[in-house]
């Protein structure tokens, strides 16, 4: 049983999946703008829920493209 | 035009044996080839079975939408299949040392805990429910990453304790929202 592509295009592989998954970081980021445009009320628990998703989803998103950034030692 | 009358407005009874609720259950045929990937040191094949895993994850939901066979059961057992496929991989990547003990124990403890609290949460409302948080969405799917970056092996050192502080927040969070915010559209 032998692996199944080269280590180096695992590498991008990986890199690429992290990368496109990270980008949901945009998405975030566009909604966050929303809610904070909009002056969306934090009293309502559901709305205060967006805020403190959008924000973490942003945190994990950076998470991601530093860790690209390390795996090429770029970082 | 939405149709009206008795028949319309009667809560619809979906078997729990539908195409959604099989495909979510066929995430568990992931698990033993993984095992058997990581047990050979194959880490590519133990990346590819656990990115099925979580492909599956996301067809779930499509194919409930395709099928019209949403339920709060299959939101339920949906969550409940998320903590074991990911909480028994990273299970077994640190029993292998591909992962460190430390912020994947904190990980999977937490998630038992978080667990636990959507139960809780689930009898304050008064009916089968899953819990819905936007935090706790994105969380879970970094989660499904983590595993690829300890089968790849990707930064796996740096995603897991950089990860910790976001998880342990979002579990507070949620904690709070789950047990003591008042449950939303119920009384009082």
């Amino acid at each position: 049983m032998i692996e199944l592509v080269s280590p180096i295009t695992f590498k991008w592989i990986m890199s690429i999946l992290t990368a496109l998954a990270s980008t949901w970081a945009l998405y975030d980021v566009v909604h966050l703008t929303r809610l904070v445009r909009n002056h969306a009320p934090t009293s309502d628990p559901l709305v205060r829920d967006k805020y403190f998703g959008y924000a973490m989803g942003i945190a994990i998103g950076l998470l991601g493209y530093a860790g690209i950034l390390r795996y090429h030692d770029v970082l | 035009m939405a149709a009206t009358g008795p028949a319309s407005t009667a809560a619809r009874v979906v078997s729990p044996f539908n195409p959604a609720n099989a495909v979510t259950a066929s995430r568990f045929l992931c698990l033993p080839p993984f095992v058997w990937a990581v047990d050979n040191g194959y880490h590519q094949w133990a990346t590819l079975f656990m990115f099925i895993c979580g492909i599956l994850d996301k067809l779930d939901g499509a194919v409930a939408k395709l099928f019209d066979c949403r339920s709060a059961f299959g939101e339920v057992f949906d969550a409940i299949t998320d903590g074991v496929c990911y909480g028994f991989g990273m299970i077994v990547l640190v029993a292998y040392g591909w992962a460190p003990v430390i912020p994947a124990v904190i990980v999977v403890g937490l998630g038992i805990v978080n667990s636990v609290f959507r139960f809780i949460y689930a009898k304050r409302a008064g009916k089968t429910v899953n819990y819905k948080s936007y935090a706790m969405e994105r969380v879970v799917g970094f989660v499904a990453f983590m595993i690829g970056f300890a089968t790849g092996p990707m930064e796996t050192h740096f995603y897991y304790y950089y990860f910790l502080p976001i998880f342990v927040l979002s579990i507070v969070y949620d904690a709070k929202r789950m047990l003591i915010d008042p449950v939303p559209g119920a009384p009082g």
